[in-house]
């Protein structure tokens, strides 16, 4: 039993209902709202990279104007442990002794009246380090190492002995400075209890994660913890974790009995939160004449921080990239005294594609085949681990589609071969194989007497599109306008949702969605009257339409939804729908499919200066049925700049001494401008998922993924110069 | 933030006054290089303010030959002159080249010239050793990630860098600075201006506590002269050189009879190269000529394994300005 989509307004280039609100400043961002009577702490962070608060003296900040506290391990209470949550351990609780493990650790929570008074007065808090050599280098023999820390490698197979008949072999290590996700909204939290209750405002991806881990870190009940964020200023993953500057929002405001507000500043963006960690990747592959790859072996090492966690490994998807029978993955990461890596925009696929997709195209100029010919070759017709059919799969489509729109075949294959001027002209392209991951969802559906509806989950929308999509869904399965449906997200205390993250959320809120759609319809149905000729029908026998039910077969028999609760005297009417999809996946009997893509793109170089520039980019997208066109647009076409930055520019940089960042500020750490950016194509193609209820599939991540390799290998094409570590800048062209 | 006093007079010798009498007190024009110091890097802290932008300071006067611009001119006003259009467009093809439209609406040239280093150890109180914040206490720098920093007279005390694009031009035109002091005006050529780091990074410029700048005087280029500004960084816009070079030449039946070169994204103060420009006076022009200008313009550098790419690349940008503006590219 299911309501049936209509396509009316489905899938539809709808602009996102929070457009508005966002360009002319109403919507509230966390970092917008403010509580009478709340004070501002300012985080004071390590200036070191390893060692030991000998003393601190706080007399002089205290004594300064406005302070209301100065709070540091010395004066505040012991933290209890937040939960694991389905994406690993909390990072390490702040405050938690003397020690420190990273530059930028919070030693101190500096309240005050005023935030600038706050500020000041944070510089005259006096610390007193023992100072120890931090480890920044992943090479440092001192380096703690954790091998296959989540059990996520694969042994399928003989790799060795497959490389060792493999007509053609490659070998080959990649490297990624580690980059910082900086989404443009500073994290803020405004935490206010009252009691053992507490309401907190917070920059998060999450809600239901932020409300489990406050309520275990202070002992509370959970039911009585209330995280709000009805908008994010973006979170590309780092709103997936309960950091310690929220934790410490709340830890001051209990102590002190009143609200607190904090927002991070920018260097702390990068101190405070998570980054993609910093990697290293050795790709050995084995192939035969024709191009098919008889082995793969992949050996990630990545960093992590001191005494954290990070749920990530590059080779995760690694596997599933290629028809290819025998694969090794090996997941390796060091620990360092570093701020915590943690998920950013397709961790850890974004990495291995560019190794993986280098690879290739290294091997396609060995070998004489061309690119997409290669990964047609050794396309993955059914899942390459299960055997099982893919749920959708149109990556050949996105392969083959791809060229012939980007006249990928006009252009000479020979490197060095294409001028403009000064300028070597340089095609490349890469294909891309995303993970699938959903998680257990909940949302209500409540219709008043005048046919409206309330959908509600504990969902974010980060600036993705949720809003939008969640109405554009509800009021197509439930055959009212847009006008006629109010969203509400952004809020613990609605019905139990996933994070906006893995890509996920509009899968699980979709299939939640639509199941809550059929049961509304079930007790519409139910409360009819006997005379109605709806009466005793099932879900899939009527169809809801122009804000009513009908029969399927009879287009005039059927009642307004003003009728139904009317003759009831119901004002309103709800309906709670779930899914499970990862449980249901376990019986599917197929593969359950995440977005495929290819990506194409012309650059130049200006080979005396070094310059590298973008011309063209086009991302051909297997994301299932839309829920949304321009939002889904939205999303590859951010990815894509995401990925421009990743290829070009990021790069997190830290002091060899203190591992002090060098370049957190936005003057600093570059990420693409406009110009930066050309005219981004964007085509989707396959089909409805045939396992996902709604047939939808995740696109929040995808569009990061294959860039970086597709402008390496055009920088070859341009060059003959093969560009194995990111970002490719000035000084590695010119 | 510390608290500090506001005060914005509306004339010249009483803000002079005002900043002479108070050693803690400073400046304000646009703001966009003082604020962030105060505001957001939190590594100074006056304890007065002037804001200067009510001062009769603003404005360009003079003819096709030389122009007065007055301090608060901003940056897009000088872009939009006609005479620097006609007459010197390097200037304006610098002026357009940096910050973003928003910031050189705000922006002054006074300001322009004066603005600090964006050199990130400096501008991080949570960094000890930096000699130009504190002097003697050494610079983080030379042993840093340092990228942005300059490789002409730069030494071991400091390799901050003179950030600014429009000096780079300024600089190849002679610009004078006009100034005002508690003790009267004075008038310094730009060349004169600055003070290279030596062991005091800390004193940038000859302006003396109190003085203000109330104009700089620019000759413009004589007719047949061409002029152009090239700016290499990473980002196609929004960030600042990496290398640069403004060059105005005039070639008279392939030989160059007259040349001004300065380079940018490189020196500790914009940087003129006069052997460049020795070296090119009276030769063909071409390549091979502009190529040997820049291996004269380049020497004693002092590199960092950061910066030494740029020894390289300021001459390729200079070779290609030279290229671009005399129309000889063989
Ligand atoms: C994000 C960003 C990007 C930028 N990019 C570029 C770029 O690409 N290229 C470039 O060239 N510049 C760039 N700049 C620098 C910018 O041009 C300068 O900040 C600006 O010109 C300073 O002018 P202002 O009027 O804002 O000066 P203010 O910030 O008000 O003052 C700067 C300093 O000069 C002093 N001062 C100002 N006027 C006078 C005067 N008349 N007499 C005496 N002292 C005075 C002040 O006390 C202060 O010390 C950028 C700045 C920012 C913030
Ligand atoms: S380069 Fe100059 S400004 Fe930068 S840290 Fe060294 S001394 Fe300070």
């Amino acid at each position: 039993m299911t309501a049936t989509i209509n396509d009316r307004l489905l899938g539809q280039p709808f602009d996102r209902l929070d457009g508005v609100l966002k360009a002319t400043g109403a919507a509230p961002y966390p970092s917008d709202v403010s509580i009478p009577g709340q004070a501002h702490a300012v985080l004071l962070q390590s200036p070191i990279g390893a060692g030991r608060i000998r003393a601190i003296d706080s007399t002089a900040a205290e004594a300064a104007p406005g302070v209301v506290a100065v709070i540091t391990h010395l004066n505040s209470p012991a933290l209890g442990e937040a939960p694991m949550t389905g994406l690993g351990g909390p990072p390490r609780n702040p405050f938690t002794d003397d020690r420190v493990l990273h530059y930028g650790q919070n030693v101190a929570v500096v309240v005050a009246e005023r935030r600038e008074q706050a500020m000041a007065a944070a510089l005259l808090v006096d610390v007193d380090y023992e100072v120890s050599a931090p480890i920044l280098d992943m090479d440092d023999p001192r380096a703690a190492v954790e091998n296959n820390a989540w059990g996520l490698e694969t042994h399928d197979g003989d790799v060795e002995a497959a490389l060792a008949g493999a007509q053609v072999t490659y070998d080959g290590t990649f490297r990624i400075a580690p980059e910082t996700n900086n989404p443009i909204g500073l994290f803020t939290t405004v935490a206010e209890w009252d009691g053992d209750r507490l309401t907190i405002h917070d920059s998060t991806q999450w809600p239901m994660m932020v409300r489990a881990s406050l309520a275990a870190v202070f002992g509370v009940p959970e039911a009585g913890v209330r995280v709000l964020v009805p908008y994010l200023g973006g979170g590309f993953g780092n709103g997936l974790r309960t950091w310690p500057h929220t934790i410490l929002t709340a830890l001051a405001a209990r102590m002190l009995g009143r609200p607190v507000k904090l927002t991070l500043t920018r260097p702390q963006m990068f101190t405070s939160l998570g980054h993609r960690a910093q990697s290293r990747q050795r790709l050995r592959l084995g192939v035969g004449g024709d191009g098919r790859m008889l082995a793969m072996d992949h050996d990630a090492t990545a960093s992590l921080a001191a005494e954290e966690t990070n749920f990530s490994a590059i080779v995760i998807g690694s596997p599933e990239a290629y028809a290819t029978p025998n694969v090794a993955t090996h997941d390796r990461q060091v620990r360092l005294n570093i701020p915590n890596p943690s998920f950013m925009r397709a961790p850890g696929h974004a990495e291995a594609n560019f190794a993986i997709e280098s690879a290739l195209d290294e091997l396609s100029y060995q070998l004489g085949i061309d690119p997409v010919e290669l990964r047609l070759i050794n396309h993955a017709d059914v899942h390459p681990r299960s055997g099982l059919p893919w749920s959708s799969n149109a990556l050949r489509e996105c392969l083959t589609v791809g060229a012939e729109q980007f006249g990928w075949n006009d252009r000479n294959p020979e490197p060095q071969s294409m001028r403009d001027g000064n300028k070597l002209i340089g095609y490349g392209m890469a294909g891309v194989t995303f993970g699938w991951y959903a998680a257990p969802c909940t949302a209500t559906i409540t219709m008043d007497s005048a046919g409206s509806v309330i959908v509600r989950a504990a969902a974010t929308d980060i600036g993705t599109g949720t809003y939008t999509v969640a109405a554009q869904l509800t009021a197509d399965l439930l055959g009212l306008s847009m006008d006629d449906v109010t969203v509400k997200i952004g809020d613990s205390d609605l019905p139990p949702a996933p994070q906006s993250g893995g890509s996920g959320l509009a899968v699980a809120l979709a299939a939640a969605v639509q199941s809550g759609a059929a049961k509304l319809i079930e007790a519409l149905i139910d409360a009819v009257g006997d005379s109605s000729p709806l009466r005793g029908k099932t879900v899939d026998e009527v169809v809801a339409e122009n804000g009513g039910l009908r029969l399927r077969d009879d287009a005039d028999a059927g009642e307004t939804f003003r009728e139904i609760l009317g003759r009831h005297g119901l004002d309103h009417l709800t309906a709670e729908g779930t899914s499970d999809l990862a449980a249901a996946a376990k019986n599917a009997k197929m593969a359950t499919a995440p977005a495929f893509a290819a990506r194409f793109v012309e650059i130049t170089i200006d080979e005396d200066l070094g310059l590298l520039r973008v011309k063209r980019l086009l991302s051909v997208v297997d994301g299932g049925r839309l829920l949304n066109a321009k939002t889904a647009r939205s999303q590859i076409i951010g990815g894509a700049v995401m990925g421009i930055g990743m290829a070009m520019f990021e790069d997190t940089i830290y002091d060899q001494d203190t591992g002090r960042i060098a370049n957190a500020t936005f003057g600093d750490y570059l990420v693409p401008v406009n110009a930066d950016v050309p005219d981004l194509d964007v085509v989707f193609v396959g089909e409805p998922d045939r396992f996902s209820p709604t047939g939808v599939k995740g696109l929040g991540e995808v569009g990061v993924v294959g860039v970086a390799a597709a402008i390496a290998n055009a920088v070859y094409h341009a060059t003959g110069r093969r560009m194995r570590s990111l970002p490719i800048t000035i000084d590695q062209l010119m | 933030m510390a608290e500090f006093e506001y005060l914005r007079p509306d004339d010249v010798s009483g803000a002079v006054a005002t900043v002479t009498a108070d050693p803690d007190a400073a400046f304000l024009a646009g703001g966009t290089t003082q604020l962030d110091l105060m505001l957001k890097d939190r590594i100074i802290a006056p304890t007065t303010l002037v804001d200067i932008t009510r001062l009769p300071l603003h404005g360009i006067t003079g003819g096709s030959d030389r122009i007065r611009v007055g301090a608060l001119t901003t940056m897009e006003e000088l872009a939009a002159d006609e005479r620097v259009v006609l007459h010197a467009p390097f200037i304006r093809e610098a002026l357009l080249l940096g910050a973003s439209t928003q910031l050189r609406n705000m922006a002054t040239i006074g300001g322009n010239i004066l603005q600090r280093t964006r050199c990130r150890y400096f501008r991080d109180p949570m960094v000890a050793a930096c000699n130009k914040r504190e002097p003697g206490s050494g610079c983080a720098a030379v042993t840093g990630a340092a990228r942005m920093h300059a490789i002409l007279g730069a030494g071991p005390n400091c390799i901050a860098l003179h950030a600014s694009d429009v000096c780079v031009p300024l600089m190849a035109l002679d610009t004078v600075v006009q100034i005002q002091g508690a003790d009267g005006e004075r008038s310094v050529p730009l060349a004169e201006f600055y003070t290279l780091p030596g062991d005091r990074p800390d004193i940038e410029n000859v302006l003396r506590h109190g003085e203000i700048v109330t104009a700089i005087d620019i000759p413009l280029l004589p007719a047949g002269m061409n002029s152009g500004y090239l700016k290499v960084r990473d980002r196609v816009s929004y960030e600042f050189a990496l290398t640069s070079a403004a060059a105005a030449v005039w070639v008279v039946d392939g030989r160059i009879a007259d040349v001004r070169i300065a380079l940018g994204g490189v020196g500790t103060i914009p940087w003129r190269a006069p052997e460049a420009e020795q070296s090119l006076r009276g030769q063909r022009a071409g390549t091979r000529a502009f190529r040997a200008a820049a291996e004269a313009a380049i020497h004693d550098t002092f590199t960092v394994p950061g910066t030494q790419f740029k020894v390289e690349l300021v001459k390729r940008t200079l070779v290609r300005i030279l290229q671009t503006v005399s129309g000889v590219t063989s």
